[in-house]
């Protein structure tokens, strides 16, 4: 909190004109290996994405005009900030919402707050400035990643969700370490139609040692070595060749598209006290956090709530979750989002996985 | 906000806006405490009282709910609750969904489903129909579905009893419950029902009338039966070797208590229409098989599906046989006893080419098939596979469905009948 405070701060200074960015990124320790010429485009970017977010609060957020997204988010691509092109090409889902002028002033806040973050990457604590550049697109390399210092644990892979876009399939898998009580999140991508990394499955315990891409809030991870005879599968790009065949042989069998799977047991869980605590955290270190994953121990879920804490409003009653609660207390792996909790996974009597 | 959307040329705000609100919205997000008091919550399920079916039928199940062989759903059902045990909770919200689209399998959903079933289904109202399934309760005290299963069972046992007991209720029930109950009088169904049934002709509810009407058809003794005898006889003629017809020339009061109506479907004439209802209603025996021979110069449709209409009515399996080789329809077969629809399936499968007719046939034939038309079905699947194989599919998906798991050995090189059989019988396996 201290740091985002310290950040905003500094915002009302005005603007920086583009040749004192590209002056202070060309001379600004950047410890990575990064052409400077990139990161002169990405300040000339972000610097127009600043004045383009300053006139829309002069004009009003009601004047908010959608191809003028479209062709801001194309000039931030070719100023290869991949990462803050992304966020600006989905206001439009955020224009559609019923509290649209909420949502927009939102994404509009904290677009500005990354632009300003990158200009002052300088001033900010190392991990902070990582993060920075990893959300408005920086890439780290895998290599990078795995030459860090990994976690082992015995990591409940609490949930798992696919997405397609452009084309692409991207499958997320939520995982908390048994002991640590760390979250992490494995990311795979394949093209539509293409096998995905099918070597996490919900419900399993992995002995693994996750390696973390740096930044303040780390969750993102690769499974660096794997200790438990499964070979370690990295993130993107999917491997072709890997055994199509782990997730049905060890899931427990005969029941390929079933809900129940053979069990690695239930995770330990958190009050929900505990678990708004760690999403705190989170924020406070990287106050653009937009989901983190939670494993919840007795919680009674309804139509609307797990426990005390509401579900996402575009979460549907989820009826398979109240059916094995029974009305009573269970533990349940739910997706936080600033909009509400998306139930992943809860456990039945028999320590089953059941995927909601 | 209100700033926000006019903007700040039109109303001035001291301040870096979008600043402020970033630091307002992490301090919410972060901030947040719990989000309330969530709504009561229903009082928890009680403890099952049954024993669920095993993790690997559990599993089976999950896997035809995900679109495994999808249309095994009702015999795994229905072999499930044969067994009285129940389905795990996160199988329910999806057999509820598909109970509430079909009808068929609500029966083994009201045993299956058990008390977390019932809990559940308490809080979604889509899913209130199986509070209408049987649990166990009294004639007295249980709710509809306990009170028909109650009758049902009475009914099966004695007769006599049901029927007094439905007469003595009746004024009190109220009219969906009344033609649901009665119909329930078709086992079982004797001359002893039919002073009943003929006062409740006079019923004010349609359904309850026609009900009661289709059951007396059923009785070559009633009087209502005696009615029809008269108004067929005038009706129909035979002179020499054809049958006259004169269909009814209005459709009276009597016409219409006796369970006849008057107005017909659209496309469809008023006298035809009176002339077939009058031919199904009237009792078989009056007539001979022999008549089929006959060549009827006038209303010949009509009076050649009264009598299918009336064998299906009157299940008679005679007159079923004899109109199954004039006109092959899975109702008539549904009227024989099992060997003879297996012999008359196979018989027409034997002589018949692969078409929708064969399986609309195949239809209505009881499950499993015997040996006799498994075998007809398979020797015809390998035969038309060398010629036509792209006609098969249904064909063969049918065999594998209908065939006794027992009997896999006959499908033997069949990949697709023979692994459907192999599904089947280790699903037979995990249900013992």
């Amino acid at each position: 909190m201290v740091i985002i405070i310290a950040l905003v701060a500094e915002l009302s200074e005005g603007l920086a004109s583009v040749r004192q960015m590209i002056e202070r990124w060309s001379q600004a320790p950047q410890g990575s290996r990064v052409a400077p010429a990139r990161h002169a485009r990405v300040a000339a970017g972000l610097s127009e994405l600043e004045r383009w977010l300053a006139d829309q609060v002069r004009h009003g957020l009601a004047a908010a005009d959608e191809r003028e997204w479209a062709e801001l988010s194309r000039r931030l691509v070719d100023a290869q900030a991949p990462g803050v092109a992304g966020v600006v090409g989905r206001l439009g889902a955020a224009r559609s919402a019923a509290d649209w002028p909420e949502r927009l002033l939102e994404v509009y806040a904290m677009l500005q707050l990354l632009a300003v973050g990158h200009r002052r990457a300088a001033d900010l604590p190392d991990d902070l400035a990582r993060t920075v550049r990893i959300r408005v697109g920086f890439p780290v390399s895998r290599e990078e990643v795995l030459a860090g210092p990994a976690v082992r644990d015995l990591w409940h892979v609490v949930g798992r969700r696919e997405e397609t876009r452009d084309r692409l399939v991207a499958r997320r898998v939520w995982l908390r370490g048994r002991t640590t009580g760390r979250a992490a999140l494995v990311l795979s991508f394949a093209p539509v139609g293409h096998a995905l990394d099918d070597s996490l499955v919900t419900g399993e315990v992995v002995d693994a040692s996750m390696a973390f891409y740096p930044g303040a809030s780390p969750l993102r991870a690769l499974v660096s070595a794997r200790h438990d005879d499964v070979p370690a599968c990295h993130d993107a790009p999917a491997s072709h060749d890997a055994p199509a065949s782990h997730g049905a042989a060890r899931g427990g069998g005969a029941s390929p598209g079933s809900a129940g799977i053979a069990s690695g047991g239930v995770p330990p869980g958190t009050t929900e006290g505990e678990a708004l605590d760690e999403v705190a955290a989170a924020l406070a270190g990287d106050p653009w956090t937009e989901s983190w994953p939670l494993v919840l121990a007795g919680v009674v879920p309804s139509a609307d709530w797990l426990g005390g804490l509401r579900l996402h409003p575009r979460v549907d009653t989820p009826w398979r979750l109240i059916a094995v609660s029974g009305g009573g207390p269970l533990t349940v792996a739910a997706e936080w989002t600033p909009r509400g909790l998306v139930p992943l996974t809860t456990w039945d009597e028999q320590g089953q996985a059941v995927i909601l | 906000m209100s700033v926000a959307l006019v903007g700040t040329d039109r109303r001035p705000y001291h301040g870096d806006l979008l600043a402020d609100a970033a630091v307002e919205l992490v301090r919410r997000r972060a901030g947040r405490v719990p989000d309330g008091e969530p709504p009561p919550a229903a009082a928890p399920a009680r403890e099952e009282e049954q024993e669920a079916v095993s993790p690997a039928a559990a599993a089976r199940l999950g896997a035809i709910l995900g679109g495994r062989h999808p249309r095994l759903l009702p015999e795994w059902l229905a072999v499930a609750a044969s067994t009285g045990r129940r389905v795990p909770p996160r199988l329910l919200p999806e057999l509820l969904d598909k109970g509430a689209r079909d009808r068929s399998i609500r029966p083994f959903l009201g045993v299956l489903a058990g008390r977390r079933g019932r809990w559940l289904a308490g809080l979604n109202p889509a899913w209130s129909y199986l509070m209408a399934e049987p649990t166990g309760e009294s004639w007295e005290l249980g709710g509809h579905g306990d009170r028909l299963a109650y009758l049902g069972e009475l009914r099966g046992s004695d007769p006599g009893a049901a029927r007094r007991l439905l007469e003595e209720a009746w004024e009190k029930e109220t009219p969906d419950d009344r033609a649901e109950f009665l119909a329930l009088l078709g086992e079982g169904l004797s001359m002893a029902d039919e002073p009943f049934l003929e006062s409740v002709l006079d019923d004010r509810r349609r359904e309850v009338r026609q009900q009661a009407a289709d059951l007396l058809t059923r009785l070559p003794g009633s009087r209502l039966a005696g009615r029809m005898v008269e108004r067929a006889a005038r009706c129909l003629a035979v002179r020499d070797d054809r049958i006259m017809v004169e269909p009814p020339a209005e459709c009276d009061r009597g016409m219409e208590r006796d369970g006849i109506r008057a107005r017909p479907p659209r496309g469809t004439g008023e006298r035809a229409w009176w002339l077939q209802q009058v031919v199904s209603r009237a009792p078989l025996r009056i007539w001979d098989t022999a008549l089929l021979r006959m060549r009827i110069p006038e209303w010949d449709r009509e009076v050649r599906s009264g009598w299918v209409r009336a064998t299906v009515l009157q299940r008679d399996p005679v007159w079923a046989k004899a109109l199954f080789a004039w006109d092959p329809l899975a109702d008539l077969l549904a009227v024989l006893p099992p060997e003879d629809q297996d012999e008359l399936a196979a018989d027409f499968v034997h002589r018949h080419g692969v078409d929708g007719q064969m399986i609309m046939v195949l239809g209505g034939a009881s499950t499993p098939w015997g040996r006799g038309l498994a075998h007809a079905v398979l020797t015809k699947i390998r035969k038309v596979a060398a010629t036509q194989p792209w006609n098969l599919d249904e064909l063969a998906r049918m065999a594998g469905e209908r065939i006794a798991p027992a009997d896999r050995f006959m499908a033997d090189g069949l990949t697709e009948v023979s692994s459907l059989l192999g599904f089947r019988a280790e699903m037979m396996k995990e249900l013992r």
